[in-house]
């Protein structure tokens, strides 16, 4: 099962092709109709385990946080009403405004590094080469390997001066590189491990979708004297673009929320520089238990992302109509 | 029907390669040259890609600090992890959480599932969109207000109140990818059923659900993939050892022992092997497009 597979089916049951063939629009064995039908209440009872998850686990907090939000409560006490005065303290905090332009850069460095290093991959691995499905599961091993053993082995790698990696940058004359002590370099670090983490998603969708790009275009292309450049860029880039665009809106929504990636690797230091406003909320409440500002923080992340997630969403409708 | 297609896509292939024998010889020639250049920059690439991993099983089988054995290979990181450390009862608490999780969620998510793919109308949108931003907020400003409801049913430094969690977690994605895959299923299948005198919940048990096990197992590798690696619920809700998943239990390990590697490469690599062996069977099963085609779609 494909991304454009599924796609086209929906995109066909749409235009009233439907996947049966023939017939009316999509498939609706319900209509909104007056009368509770015997078939509307099973429907309504399949959507109700999901639905009391959904209100408990998932739609109440949302609720609650934005109350507690207002008040300078701890974690075990609500504490008194203050108003948006811990959305004013932490707009003003000079920590917020660095966690945000983290959170972007490690965001976009996120998304697009590990989707260009994951088309690439899956492009290439696209090729005939020998023992391809085994490159391709070893590749995914980033993804599957939990974030704390990766976590923990790029520590070895990186964190100390004893590390192999200071060691083989001192030999090759870099002198004392101190990776995870540098702002500037922990910064680096951290985003290339996200990215390293990432990539196998990104080649995962970008295959998925490469697949069901027919190769005969490209001789037709070819034939026609186009050059490997321009068949990707004219036949592979808009097939894949749906996929693409979908891919970076849920790579988006994994890198602002992400909190373990950055916090096993350097806990957000050194001297703050690698805190994401995740990290940020985090030390807020359960280091310095200030719990009104730190879901304060968490609120407003989460108010940019809703905002971010339901134009993208429109936007992918959009271009699925198309 | 979009299996038909790729089949057919296949044979036109196929087709298309046997047209003219010179063409086919010279391509292949073409393809066997630049192949090997290939071939050498993935291996390079892959090689480059798993230093941590081949680091992470290396080193847990180098001698550890102050250890007495001879040569560069050992078991003995593993014995005394076995022994010394409560990383059975870990590994324990994981799979418990873990195999639970992945259990609720299918059973949530399949029926849920189906209403989204096979009812369409205002009420289902909105729903589908409440999932989608559901899952687009930060687990953190959740967190906070479910440990306090929880601390009021006991829920914290509990399994089960991890385990809910995860559920609620894992719901959206696995929602969509059950109903990305029951779009694929022909909805004549179902029709046919209703003719008969089947009732919905008949022809959803016995035809839908019985042609779904790919789109199951997918739903069910990827919530065992969430609960298994989880970092922050299991922080913030597991308060003391004997309740500890691996990810806690593995980090807490690594800040006592920082220095000896071997100790704590051994309890990584106890904690990766899992998901590695499932995944290593049930690779094929799981296709990360349907997250995106089912999002695509809606």
């Amino acid at each position: 099962m494909s991304v454009s597979s599924v796609a086209e089916n929906l995109r066909r049951a749409r235009r009233g092709v439907g996947v049966s063939g023939s017939g009316s629009g999509a498939p609706r064995p319900v209509r909104k109709s007056k009368r509770f039908t015997p078939r509307t209440w099973t429907l309504l009872a399949f959507a109700l385990p999901s639905l009391v998850l959904l209100l408990l686990i998932n739609l109440y907090p949302v609720i609650y946080a934005f109350i507690q939000s207002l008040h300078n409560g701890t974690l075990l006490d609500s504490g008194p009403f203050v108003g948006l005065k811990n959305y004013t303290d932490i707009l003003t905090q000079a920590s917020f405004w660095n966690a945000a332009l983290f959170t972007l850069v490690f965001t976009i460095v996120g998304v697009f590094g590990s989707w260009i290093v994951g088309l690439a991959l899956s492009l290439l691995l696209r090729t005939h080469i020998p023992a391809n499905g085994l490159f391709k599961v070893l590749l995914l091993l980033p993804w599957i390997v939990p974030v704390v053993v990766s976590a923990t082995s790029w520590n070895w790698l990186v964190a100390t001066p004893q590390s192999p990696l200071p060691i083989l940058f001192a030999h090759l004359g870099f002198g004392n590189v101190l990776f995870l002590a540098d702002p500037t370099l922990a910064k680096i670090v951290v985003c290339v491990f996200k990215v390293w983490i990432s990539f196998p998603f990104m080649m995962m969708m970008m295959s998925s979708a490469l697949a069901s790009v027919d190769t005969n275009v490209y001789e037709a292309a070819k034939v026609d004297g186009a050059s490997n450049w321009q068949g990707f860029r004219f036949i592979t880039m808009p097939m894949i673009a749906r996929t693409t665009f979908v891919s970076w809106i849920l790579m988006t929504i994994f890198c602002v929320n992400d909190f373990p990636t950055i916090f096993l690797l350097t806990g957000g230091g050194p001297v703050n520089a690698t805190q994401s406003l995740v990290v940020l909320a985090y030390l807020t409440v359960f280091q310095n238990f200030q719990t009104g500002p730190g879901i304060a923080i968490a609120f407003v992340m989460t108010l940019v992302l809703v905002i971010i997630s339901v134009v993208l969403y429109r936007q992918i409708r959009k271009v699925n109509v198309e | 029907m979009s299996t038909l297609s790729v089949r057919r896509a296949r044979v036109k292939d196929q087709a298309a390669g046997s047209v003219t024998a010179t063409r086919r010889r010279t391509q292949t020639e073409q393809r066997k040259r630049g192949g090997w250049w290939r071939f050498a920059l993935i291996v390079v690439i892959t090689a480059l890609v798993l230093v941590p991993i081949i680091a992470v099983v290396g080193l847990s089988f180098q001698p550890s600090l102050g250890s007495t054995v001879k040569g560069n290979f050992t078991l003995e990181n593993y014995s005394s992890i076995f022994t010394q450390t409560a990383v059975v009862t870990w590994l324990t608490n994981s799979l418990t959480v873990t195999v639970v999780t992945v259990v609720i969620a299918v059973a949530v998510a399949a029926p849920a599932g189906y209403v989204l793919s096979r009812a369409r109308n205002k009420l289902v949108s909105g729903y589908s969109l409440v999932l989608f931003v559901v899952q687009s907020l930060p687990v953190v400003s959740a967190v906070i207000p479910l440990f306090i409801l929880f601390a009021k049913f006991n829920l914290v430094d509990n399994l089960v109140g991890v385990t809910i969690i995860y559920v609620g977690s894992t719901m959206s994605v696995a929602i969509w990818m059950m109903a990305a895959y029951y779009d694929s299923i022909p909805i004549a299948l179902e029709e046919a059923a209703w003719m008969d005198g089947a009732s919905l919940f008949g022809s959803f048990t016995r035809i839908v659900l019985r042609n779904s096990l790919p789109g199951i197992l997918s739903t069910a590798i990827f919530a065992f993939l969430l609960a298994w690696n989880d970092y922050l619920i299991a922080l913030v809700f597991l308060r003391s050892d004997p309740n500890y998943t691996l990810p806690v239990g593995l980090e807490t390990f690594f800040q006592q022992n920082a220095t000896n590697w071997g100790l704590v490469m051994a309890v990584a690599v106890v904690m990766m092997l899992p998901p590695i062996i499932l995944f290593s069977f049930l690779n094929r099963y799981f296709s990360v497009g349907g997250i995106g085609g089912s999002l695509a779609g809606r």
